[in-house]
């Protein structure tokens, strides 16, 4: 397909041949490259060390890599939904024909991006690759943005998600904010136009803002305790008002005293059902133009994720029928409602890791039928955020109303007892929970206790799962995701 | 039956670091021993009908929302500062720990009025405080420990006279150099330590409640709770106090 000329990514290109020959550059690249095969051999998934070692070699190894690429690079950032978004546009750009590399969730910091980028490069520090999809933490966004120049990027909501790192949503905003501004004026930008923290950022005068946003009724379930993380006008500061409410603060806002409302979004999905293979059939309307897919993922937030993904490709001028083809290929991401079969039980992994997150996975399980086995895992491992107080904002009460359907419940990790309390504090009698602090253990306890045929839940945090994720292969159950990674190439 | 009746400011506003738990805590623990409790939410500008109030409960906000409530609870200051007098019993954590004092000062320099409930102030500081953080109490006899998680920007100091909560022994407390943490003033308890800091702490929680019952002349008797649970919390968060930065 055709694409606009970039000025900008050809005048890098040109730069380029002194870069390759930097010494420094290579040897950054070498030593990235040896201490991520000597952390596989040891059996990790590292992407920490290996970026961390080349950036202290070349600072710019992330640049002088990005601008290798032949069409650029795309940023995925905002607290819920990077992993699934990055996914979905990465198959996007596959279906269209073009060669991609994406990182992983977990490497989504300043270190985890020179990673990805070094895995992808060869000895001599060459990548051939058309677009590298990026998904980036709000904290390390100004960042990344500023190294690898983005042709566009995607904000897909803002959450209280791992205070201690980012300290207040303000914050998180901030970063945000700051990223967007480092961006060059020709990149386009899709933004969630159901979330008032987001429009706010950019002046509405503002060129390529691609919005997209929900076009359905207000759900039928009563708004929850979460709370809106947002809740006043960020112009006047007023308390904000909803047409219509989707869930925490994304919904039809506008304030009342000032003329600050929900942008009128481009993309739109004006029509949602779940399918009996738990597929979700959607329709969805791209600058007037209407069309039907079905996407094997569920929960309101994958919704978003999907109009997000179609906001990029629309970015990139893709045509809908290959993007409509591409979301039908979609999977689950690792360790996103990511389903595995042992012993003819099921297994589903869902990572949880903030109070809105949470409170949608439980509502997508609990929306299933039969009899349900539950194995909730919590460490506080500074990747997962050492500050677990968000448990008690996530409606475990949930729980309470399909206790007779609830087989056996264990909880692990770090905090297990933390977990435990919770769910005490729910309502839920304590002796029925099981504590298992090791994660190998609670993993083979569960599993023992769930039935032939019965369907176990588990509901990791982040290391949790990276650990569990790995027990699980040692059944012979998926793939570690080097492999996958390795696979999908 | 005896009743209490826990005002939940701003439930909306100040919740930032699962504050939700404080109040599960509350009402589980009065509610296993046959106490009604009744919780009532009060929004910025709805009615806190302090007669009525046995045991108000505060928590922590972003400092734009801090600044809404701020201004909000001015108006109302001269009735609950009567009510403390009275002995009525507060717990405010973190954002709202800060609004009892004479002033916070934000990161950014901007002046927040407190509610001058107990003498001292905070100012911003380089860097946050977070962590684990482990404190020991005298409010009680034994003295226990309390468990939780702090991070604030703002550093707090006490007046000469001001009552800490409790010393520190692990963590940064107040402002991470004079080793207390957090302050007491009749029956008013503010602390940076959230966690949530009551359902891994359940003796704060029952002294609370004791609190709130002989606040409204009831017997305060509390029948003793099987706290394994709450117990290997409190003890896996203690072993985690100081062992780990972010």
């Amino acid at each position: 397909m055709e694409e606009r000329e970039k000025p900008g990514v050809n005048k890098r290109n040109n730069g380029l041949s002194n870069y390759l020959f930097n010494p420094r550059l290579l040897v950054a690249i070498w030593s990235g490259k040896i201490i991520m095969k000597l952390t596989r051999i040891l059996g990790r998934g590292g992407t920490t060390l290996p970026g961390r070692i080349a950036l202290f070699f070349a600072p710019q190894i992330s640049a002088g890599l990005a601008s290798q690429l032949r069409k650029g690079s795309l940023i995925i950032t905002g607290t819920n939904g990077k992993t699934t978004t990055t996914a979905l546009i990465n198959n996007i750009l596959k279906e269209t024909g073009y060669k991609c590399i994406h990182n992983q969730s977990g490497s989504n910091l300043t270190w985890g991006v020179a990673s990805t980028l070094i895995e992808s490069a060869s000895w001599l520090g060459k990548l051939h690759e058309d677009w590298a999809v990026i998904e980036v933490d709000e904290g390390s966004f100004p960042e990344v943005t500023k190294s690898v120049n983005p042709r566009g990027i995607v904000v897909t909501n803002i959450f209280r998600d791992q205070l201690d790192r980012f300290g207040e949503i303000d914050h998180i905003q901030n970063s945000i904010k700051k990223g967007m501004e480092l961006l060059p004026e020709s990149s386009f930008k899709a933004i969630n136009a159901d979330d008032p923290s987001l429009a706010g950022i950019q002046p509405q005068e503002q060129k390529n803002i691609i919005y997209y946003g929900l076009e359905l009724d207000s759900p039928s379930y009563p708004f929850q305790n979460t709370g809106r993380d947002i809740k006043t006008c960020p112009l006047c500061s007023k308390v904000l008002a909803y047409n219509k409410l989707y869930y925490a603060h994304l919904g039809h806002y506008y304030c009342p005293s000032c003329s600050y409302r929900r942008p009128e979004p481009e993309i739109k999905l004006t029509g949602y059902q779940v399918t009996s293979t738990n597929s979700s059939e959607l329709k969805l309307n791209v600058a007037g133009k209407s069309f039907k897919t079905t996407v094997p993922l569920l929960g309101t937030y994958n919704l978003y994720n999907i109009l997000a993904a179609v906001a990029c490709a629309r970015g990139l001028e893709i045509p809908l029928n290959i993007i409509a083809t591409a979301l039908q290929k979609a999977v689950p991401s690792f360790g996103r409602m990511e389903q595995f079969h042992y012993k003819e039980k099921n297994i589903i992994m869902a990572l949880v890791k903030n109070p809105v997150g949470a409170n949608e996975v439980l509502r997508t399980i609990l929306n299933q039928e039969g009899k349900i086995d539950l194995l909730i895992a919590i460490n506080d491992n500074i990747a997962d955020g050492t500050d677990i107080s968000w448990l008690w904002d996530v409606d475990f009460e949930q729980l309470l109303k399909h206790q007779e359907r609830l087989n056996n419940i264990t909880v692990s990790g770090i905090r297990a007892w933390d977990m435990a309390v919770r769910l005490k504090y729910a309502g839920l009698d304590s002796g029925k929970i099981e504590v298992e602090e090791n994660l190998h253990r609670a993993l083979h306890l569960s599993l023992q206790y769930t039935k032939p045929n019965g369907k176990l839940f588990i509901l990791p945090n982040y290391t949790a799962m990276l650990e569990m994720h790995k027990d699980l292969n040692r059944l012979g159950l998926g793939k570690s995701y080097w492999d996958r990674e390795a696979i999908n190439k | 039956m005896r009743t209490i009746n826990i005002y939940h400011l701003y439930p909306g506003y100040l919740n930032l670091y699962g504050d939700r738990g404080n109040i599960l805590a509350l009402y589980q623990r009065a509610y296993r021993r046959g106490i009604n409790v009744n919780i009532i939410g009060v929004d910025p500008g709805g009615k806190i009908d302090l007669g009525h109030c046995d045991l108000l409960f505060m928590g922590g906000g972003q400092d734009s929302d801090q600044k809404l409530v701020a201004e909000d609870l001015k108006k109302r200051d001269r009735d609950l500062k009567h009510a403390v007098e009275n002995g009525m019993p507060i717990l405010a954590v973190c954002g709202s720990y800060q609004l009892l004092g004479h002033y916070y000062t934000t990161v950014q320099g901007e002046n927040i009025a407190g509610l001058e409930i107990i003498d001292l102030y905070t100012e911003p500081g380089r860097g946050r405080l977070i962590g684990n953080a482990l404190v020991k109490c005298s409010l009680w006899e034994p003295p226990q420990t309390l468990a939780g998680f702090e991070n604030h920007a703002g550093r707090t100091y006490l007046g000469p006279e001001t009552k800490p909560l409790g010393k520190v022994i692990k963590g940064y407390g107040n402002n991470g150099s004079d080793k207390t943490e957090g302050a007491v003033y009749k029956n008013v308890i503010g602390t940076y330590l959230h966690g949530a800091l009551l359902p891994k702490n359940p003796w704060m929680t029952d002294y609370l409640l004791q609190k709130a019952l002989t606040y409204r002349h009831q017997d305060n008797h509390l029948e003793i709770l099987d706290d394994f649970v709450e117990i290997q919390a409190h003890n896996t968060a203690s072993r985690l106090a100081g062992l780990r930065r972010p």
